[in-house]
């Protein structure tokens, strides 16, 4: 649904991304990997609609952005971003009642109040609704977020889910539970048809939820692909310079991925010349 | 509805507080009286007639007064609510964005080079409209300025906001205390009524032509809280909530401009109002502008017609001027709420 050809961003005089092309498609999650300033954020941000890029194409459902307002976006895209500076005390329900606010003028409908209601509860955090948001711990708050995007999102009939979620590190102040609660729910948006891109850090999240991958690194796109392609032992080391295994057994349909380091069999870290 | 009660109770509130103001004073006009003057000047007919006396000083003092301090208390309460929403700090205030010094600045240079002026343009404007609209006049130059200076291409920096506002509001001190050093013993009297704030001059043709600029920013203001709220997130995040951001940022800068330009032209400084009255409103219903916005229009009306009621009556004959009282009663109200706010949140930071 999302297609980007040759994107190249400049920030300044530094370039970012090289000439970067890839896809999101409808009905699939797909997982946007690379080392730290690999330029994962910068390419969310792109396809997001918020940066424009120095050179390059984008197209949501064959129409180009710049053809699409703001507004109209908003209610077929939501972000959820990794940094939230709530400056002011807003209740939770608040918050995730402004992923409504591109679907109604005034006051909400009583759609918009249960759509909120549901999206709190699909990530358990309704029974924050009275609370403040800034009360909340790091890993609480991100999942009243998730709600907000969820509710921005949340199909009204049958065939309202042409949508796209593209989720930056959502589960990085989450336990493992949420983490996983959380990724299952980006899981089942997919699977109703939402186009969803998510950025992760943790390699066995991504072998375990993505459809897709993207792999960065300094600005260029590596590798891309479905996940098993692309969750291999020498793209993992390209990308991150770093020695893994990528073990496979019987149990699990996904590829297990153990750092090198923590074999028994010692061996040399191998370490790339830029 | 909670939300609706208060806003209901502030409107009642609003209405009880103008016609006990307008009672009030040298010459005491029971509630009963005030009721039947307005039924009567609504063309309805009272038995008896009210009192002439009595009718004159409601309907050419009181009434364009109350009216006066309403709308200014009003806009300066709006466009305090909507700047701290821009700025996501409580704390921001008309001040910080140069509004307030570009007008007293310009309302220096009248008191001061009134004498020099060429005399058809006397004629043309009397003294004190010659004032308001001076002073309006530099309050909108001023936020343009600051507004210019901080935008690059068709961004506008909220910080860079913020310090150009600092910074031209250095200057335009800097530019009053040389006026005011050459200023003789009658020019500094009136410099310094000016900046303590007074609606003494009220009049139903100032009240008339603040009218505009004041009701404008409250009907307008509001429609731009959700907008406000999904700001809060922050920049992109708005963006990405279908808000076009240029067009907020110009929309809260431009109506709150013409709300303070339009309050401090016809009253002179008056502080406080713009911070106390969001601020008391937060720590009641939370921080929805949906809310927030027009309650702080109803209760900086309130809060201003009482302190001028206060003001008036006081010292009577004399005057307090009304930067005083909203001072003196502010300060210590918001003293307080800073710290029920502090034992609220038990040492817990927030921002």
């Amino acid at each position: 649904m999302i297609r980007a050809g040759n994107i190249t961003y400049l920030a300044g005089k530094q370039k970012i991304l090289h000439d970067v092309s890839c896809f999101v498609e409808k009905g699939k999650v797909t997982v946007l990997l690379g080392s730290n300033g690999a330029g994962k954020s910068t390419l969310l941000k792109i396809l997001a609609g918020a940066l424009s890029p120095a050179s390059g194409t984008l197209a949501w459902k064959g129409k180009p952005y710049s053809a699409i307002s703001v507004a109209a976006f908003a209610r077929e895209r939501a972000v959820l971003t990794q940094h939230y500076g709530v400056s002011m005390p807003f209740r939770c329900s608040e918050i995730v009642l402004m992923g409504r606010y591109p679907h109604f003028t005034g006051n909400p409908s009583k759609q918009d109040l249960q759509i909120v209601e549901e999206a709190m509860r699909e990530l358990q955090v309704d029974v924050f609704a009275d609370r403040y948001f800034q009360s909340l711990s790091g890993g609480e708050q991100q999942r009243v977020q998730m709600a907000r995007v969820l509710a921005q999102l949340w199909p009204t009939h049958e065939n309202d889910t042409e949508k796209f979620m593209l989720l930056d590190e959502p589960v990085s102040s989450m336990d493992c539970l949420y983490q996983q609660k959380s990724l299952q729910t980006a899981r089942r948006m997919a699977a109703r048809g939402f186009a969803v891109l998510v950025v992760l850090h943790d390699l066995n999240l991504a072998a375990q939820y993505a459809d897709e991958v993207i792999l960065l690194r300094k600005g260029r796109l590596i590798a891309s692909g479905d996940c098993k392609t692309v969750l291999q032992a020498s793209l993992i080391r390209e990308a991150y310079d770093y020695e893994v295994e990528v073990v496979y057994h019987d149990d699990f349909h996904f590829p297990l991925i153990v750092p090198a380091a923590h074999k028994k069999q010692t061996f040399l870290l191998q370490t790339k010349t830029a | 509805m909670q939300t609706r009660w208060i806003r209901i109770s502030l409107l009642l509130l609003l209405l009880v507080v103008m016609v006990l103001a307008a009672g009030i004073g040298a010459m005491k006009i029971p509630v009963p009286e005030v009721l039947r003057i307005l039924a009567y000047k609504a063309g309805i007919s009272v038995h008896p007639l009210p009192d002439v006396a009595m009718m004159n000083v409601f309907w050419e003092l009181r009434l364009p007064r109350v009216l006066m301090a309403v709308m200014i208390g009003g806009g300066l309460a709006i466009a305090g609510a909507s700047l701290q929403g821009l700025f996501r700090n409580p704390l921001a205030d008309p001040m910080l964005i140069g509004i307030s010094s570009g007008a007293s600045l310009a309302a220096v240079l009248v008191i001061v080079l009134y004498s020099f002026l060429p005399a058809f343009l006397l004629n043309w404007l009397p003294r004190y409209y010659l004032l308001n609209v001076v002073t309006f006049a530099g309050a909108c130059a001023c936020s343009l300025l600051v507004f210019r200076l901080s935008t690059t291409g068709n961004r506008t920096a909220v910080a860079s906001l913020l310090l150009a506002g600092l910074a031209i509001t250095a200057l335009c001190n800097a530019f009053i205390g040389l006026i005011t050093y050459t200023a003789n013993d009658e020019e500094l009297r009136n410099i310094t009524f000016w900046s303590l704030g007074s609606l003494g001059g009220a009049s139903w043709r100032i009240t008339g032509a603040l009218a505009p600029f004041i009701i404008l920013p409250v009907i307008v203001l509001p429609v731009l809280s959700k907008s406000l709220n999904a700001y809060s997130l922050g920049e992109t995040e708005a963006h990405y909530l279908g808000v076009n951001v240029r067009r907020l940022k110009i929309g809260i800068l431009a109506l709150s401009t013409l709300a303070v330009g339009a309050a401090v032209a016809s009253a002179g400084m008056i502080g406080f109002v713009g911070l106390v009255v969001p601020h008391i409103l937060r720590s009641v219903t939370g921080t929805d502008h949906r809310q927030l916005l027009f309650n702080s229009a109803v209760l900086g009306a309130i809060l201003l017609t009482l302190a001028d009621t206060v003001g008036r009556t006081i010292i009577a004959p004399a005057e307090l001027p009304i930067g005083i009282v909203t001072a003196l009663i502010g300060t210590p109200v918001f003293i307080t709420l800073l710290l029920k706010q502090r034992k609220k949140l038990g040492g817990l930071e927030t921002a």
